[in-house]
C-alpha cells in the first residue's frame, strides 16, 4: 500500500469519526429497535383507528373519526373506563401507604430485616398469572380456603369475585400483595437516602416519631412518592392480567377494565383493529393527561 | 500440492465449511424428497383429550410414516392466532375447531372450501354421518369442514350427596329428575350449608353459554331470528329461558355461586346434580367419585341438548403443498377409521355413526347415555355473526344468574348489542 493511499484512508477515517454521522451511527442500533417496535406500532396505530381495519380481511377503508364517535354510544367502555377510574383510585391509597409502613419499620433495623425484605419481595418476582391462579384458587367460594378458614371462624362467607360489591376489591387486594414488594425496596433506597443528621438534629429539638416522619420524611422522600405514584396510576389504567384471570371482567362487568375491552375487541370480538386502537389512544390521552396533572401537583423539591 | 491439515488456514477452512454446507442439502434433497412430510395439526384438546389424540396420533405415524405435529391451545386462543396466522401465510396444514366458529372463518376466507368431488375421492359420505354434523361443515352452499365427534352434556349425579339427601330410589340410585320444576325441587332438597343441587358447566356457571343454550332452545327460542338479521334473545321464550336460568342462583340459591368450579364442588361431595361435558366422566373415573349419569334433563319445553362438533378444516395456505395435503387427507381417514378408539378414551361420540354399533361403545353405560341424545342434538345458527353474540351473552347471562338484573332488561340489553354488532 503507498503511503499516500494510507494518509488518504487515516483522513477519512478522522472525518468518519469527528463528523456529524458519528453519534447517529453509535445510535443507530438502539434508534432502530425504538422505531420499528415502538414509534412505528404507535403511528400506525393511531392510523387504524380512524379505518375500519379487521385482522383477516384484505381491504379497509378511512372512516374519519367513527370509530371515536362509536366510543360514546359504547356503554360498555363507559363502563370500563369508570371500573378502571375506580379502580385506579381504590388502589392507591394502600399501594403508596402499606410499602411505605413496612419500609419505615424495615428501615429502623429491626431484627431479621433481610429475611423480612426477601420475603416481601418474594410476590414480585412471580408472574402475573401465577399470582391470579394463586389469589383464585385461595378466593374460590366452594373449595377456596378462605372462605374455609371463615368458615370455621364461624364468619359468614360470600363469593368474594362474584359478588359485584367486593370483586374489585379482591382485585385490589391481589395487586398490593403483588407489588408491595417492588414499591417497598423503592421506598427503601429513598430513605436510606435521607441524611441521618436531621433526625438526630430533630430528635435533639425534641421531635417526636410522628413529628419526624412528618417534617422529615415525607418532604424527603417526595420525588420518590411521585415515581410510585406515576409508576402506579400509568400501571393501574393499563389493569388487565390480575382482572383477566381473577374475574375475566365479571361478574357481568363489574370489573371490566378498559384493556380488556380493548383486547376483546381486538382480538376476541371480530377482530375490530380500527376500534381498539381508537380506545388506546383515548386510553394513552388519559394516561398522559393524568401523569402531567401528577407531577404539576407534586412538582417541588424539599431540602434543608 | 494439498496442504498440511495442521497448517489449514482459517479461511480456507471457513470457505471449505461454506462449500460443505451447501453442497451437502443438494445431496440431502432427493432422500428427503421420498420421505414422508410432517403435517402440523392444531387443535384445542388441552385437557385428557390430547394425550389420547397424541397416542391415536403415535400410532399412525407407527403405521404411515406420516408425522402430525400437533399445537394444543386453548380453544379461544387457538381461534385469534387462526385468525393472525392464517391471513400470514403461517397456519397450520390441519385445524380442529367447533362448528359455530366455521361460518365466520369461512367468510373472512380463513378456511379453505372443500371441493365434494375429492370428499367423494376420499371416501367421506354425508349418509355415514349424524346429519346436523355434516350440515355444521357447510357455510352458504359450500363445505369448510368434516366433523370429527359430538361433545355434549350429561347430567352426573353425585350418589353419595343424593343419597344423603334422600334422593335415591329402592336400588340406592339416584332419582333422576323429571321436569323443569322437579329439578328445582330436588336441588333445594340436596342444598344444605356449603352443599349445592344443581350446577352448570365446568367453571364459571354464572356465564356458562353452553348450560344457556340448553334452556333457550329447550324453551324454543333463539338467538338470532329465522332469517339470520336480528337478535331474538329479548323474546319472550328466551327472556322465560333466562329467568328459569337465573333463578338456580339468584331465587332459589341452590347453584354455586357464578365463579365456582362446579368440578371440584362435585369431586368434592358439595354438588349433587351436575349438567356438564361429557369429557368429565373420565377425570370423575380416576379421582374414584361415586357417580350416575343421565341424560340432559328436559327442564324446559322441549327435550333440546346443544352440541358444538368439532369439525376438521383445512386453513387456507398461501399455497397449497400437495404432499402435505395428501398426508392431512391420510390422517382424516385414518383417525375416522379408528374413532371408536377416540370415543371409548376421551368420553366423545363420533359425528360418523360406524362406531355407533361398536359393542364396546354400546356397553359402556355413559357413551350409551350419549348416544341416545343424538335425535335431539342442537347446534348453532349459520351466521358469521353468532360467536360474537356468544361472547356478547356469557356476561349479560351473569348478571341475571347473581340477581344484579331482572332476565327481561338484561336480555333486552344483550338484543341491543346484539344488533349492534358491525357487519
Amino acid at each position: 500500500m503507498s503511503a499516500g493511499r494510507a494518509r488518504r484512508r487515516a483522513a477519512g477515517r478522522g472525518r468518519l469519526r469527528e463528523g456529524p454521522l458519528t453519534p447517529w451511527l453509535f445510535l443507530a442500533p438502539g434508534l432502530a429497535l425504538f422505531v420499528g417496535f415502538r414509534l412505528y406500532p404507535l403511528l400506525d396505530g393511531l392510523r387504524l383507528s380512524f379505518t375500519n381495519a379487521r385482522l383477516g380481511r384484505a381491504g379497509y377503508a378511512f372512516v374519519g373519526l367513527a370509530n371515536y364517535r362509536r366510543l360514546l354510544d359504547d356503554t360498555r367502555f363507559h363502563t370500563s373506563l369508570l371500573n378502571t377510574g375506580y379502580y385506579a383510585a381504590a388502589s392507591t391509597v394502600p399501594v403508596l401507604a402499606l410499602p411505605l409502613a413496612l419500609a419505615v419499620l424495615l428501615d429502623r433495623g429491626i431484627p431479621l430485616r433481610t429475611v423480612l425484605r426477601s420475603a416481601f419481595f418474594f410476590p414480585f418476582t412471580l408472574s402475573v398469572v401465577t399470582v391470579g391462579l394463586t389469589w383464585l384458587w385461595l378466593l374460590d367460594p366452594v373449595v377456596g380456603p378462605f372462605n374455609y378458614a371463615l368458615r370455621t371462624l364461624g364468619i359468614p362467607v360470600r363469593s368474594w369475585l362474584a359478588d359485584p360489591a367486593t370483586a374489585m376489591w379482591a382485585i385490589i387486594l391481589t395487586t398490593v400483595w403483588w407489588v408491595t414488594g417492588y414499591y417497598l425496596v423503592i421506598y427503601l433506597a429513598g430513605l436510606q437516602d435521607i441524611p441521618r443528621e436531621l433526625y438526630e438534629a430533630a430528635a435533639l429539638d425534641g421531635a417526636g416519631g410522628g413529628r419526624r416522619f412528618r417534617s422529615i420524611t415525607l418532604p424527603l422522600l417526595r420525588p420518590v412518592l411521585l415515581f410510585v405514584l406515576v409508576t402506579h396510576v400509568i400501571g393501574s389504567f393499563q389493569i388487565f392480567g390480575q382482572v383477566f384471570i381473577l374475574t375475566n371482567g365479571g361478574p357481568g362487568d363489574a370489573t371490566r377494565t378498559v384493556v380488556q375491552h380493548l383486547y376483546e375487541t381486538a382480538f376476541q370480538n371480530f377482530f375490530h383493529f380500527g376500534a381498539a386502537t381508537a380506545m388506546a389512544w383515548v386510553l394513552f390521552a388519559l394516561i398522559l393527561g393524568f401523569s402531567l396533572l401528577q407531577f404539576r401537583v407534586l412538582r417541588g423539591h424539599t431540602e434543608y | 500440492m494439498s496442504p498440511d491439515p495442521a497448517t489449514l488456514s482459517r479461511r480456507r477452512f471457513l470457505g471449505r465449511a461454506l462449500g460443505a454446507t451447501a453442497v451437502l442439502p443438494a445431496l440431502a434433497r432427493p432422500a428427503r424428497a421420498q420421505a414422508k412430510p410432517t403435517i402440523a395439526f392444531w387443535n384445542g384438546l388441552t385437557g385428557a383429550d390430547g394425550k389420547v389424540m397424541d397416542e391415536l396420533i403415535d400410532r399412525f405415524t407407527g403405521e404411515t410414516g406420516i408425522h402430525v405435529e400437533q399445537q394444543r391451545i386453548q380453544w379461544a386462543d387457538l381461534y385469534a392466532k387462526l385468525q393472525v396466522s392464517v391471513p400470514a401465510g403461517e397456519g397450520p396444514d390441519l385445524a380442529l375447531i367447533h362448528t359455530v366458529e366455521v361460518p365466520h372463518f369461512a367468510s373472512d376466507g380463513i378456511l379453505e372450501p372443500i371441493d365434494d368431488a375429492v370428499l367423494a375421492g376420499k371416501r367421506f359420505r354425508g349418509e355415514d354421518y349424524l346429519p346436523s354434523t355434516w350440515q355444521g361443515g357447510v357455510f352458504q352452499g359450500k363445505r369448510y369442514a368434516v366433523p370429527l365427534d359430538v361433545p355434549q352434556h350429561i347430567l352426573y349425579l353425585n350418589v353419595k350427596v343424593m343419597r344423603d339427601a334422600g334422593l335415591v330410589g329402592p336400588d340406592g340410585k339416584p332419582k333422576v329428575p323429571g321436569s323443569g320444576a322437579e329439578m328445582v325441587a330436588m336441588a333445594k332438597q340436596v342444598t344444605k350449608g356449603d352443599v349445592f343441587g344443581f350446577g352448570i358447566g365446568t367453571v364459571n356457571p354464572g356465564k356458562y353459554t353452553w348450560g344457556f343454550q340448553h334452556l333457550l332452545w329447550q324453551n324454543g327460542a333463539n338467538v338470532y331470528t329465522a332469517d339470520l338479521k336480528r337478535a331474538a334473545v329479548a323474546e319472550p321464550a328466551a327472556i322465560e329461558a333466562a329467568e328459569y336460568w337465573g333463578a338456580f342462583h339468584a331465587v332459589h340459591k341452590v347453584a354455586p355461586p357464578a365463579n365456582a368450579s362446579c368440578r371440584d364442588a362435585f369431586i368434592a361431595g358439595r354438588l349433587g346434580m351436575w349438567l356438564a361435558g361429557s369429557w368429565n366422566f373420565t377425570g370423575l373415573r380416576e379421582a374414584k367419585v361415586d357417580f350416575t349419569v343421565a341424560p340432559v334433563p328436559r327442564l324446559l319445553k322441549q327435550p333440546v341438548v346443544w352440541t358444538m362438533p368439532h369439525q376438521f378444516t383445512f386453513p387456507r395456505p398461501k399455497a397449497v403443498d400437495a404432499g402435505k395435503r395428501e398426508a392431512a387427507w391420510t390422517y382424516l381417514r385414518w383417525i375416522t377409521d379408528h374413532v371408536a378408539e377416540w370415543t371409548l378414551r376421551a368420553g366423545q361420540v363420533s359425528a360418523s355413526r360406524k362406531a355407533h354399533t361398536d359393542p364396546r361403545i354400546t356397553g359402556d353405560p355413559v357413551l350409551r347415555t350419549l348416544l341416545a341424545q343424538a335425535p335431539n342434538w342442537q347446534g348453532g345458527q349459520p351466521t358469521p355473526k353468532w360467536v360474537a353474540a356468544e361472547n356478547l351473552t356469557r356476561p349479560v347471562i351473569e348478571t341475571v344468574y347473581i340477581g344484579q338484573r331482572p332476565a327481561r332488561a338484561a336480555m333486552e340489553d344483550l338484543a341491543r348489542q346484539i344488533d349492534a354488532l358491525p357487519a
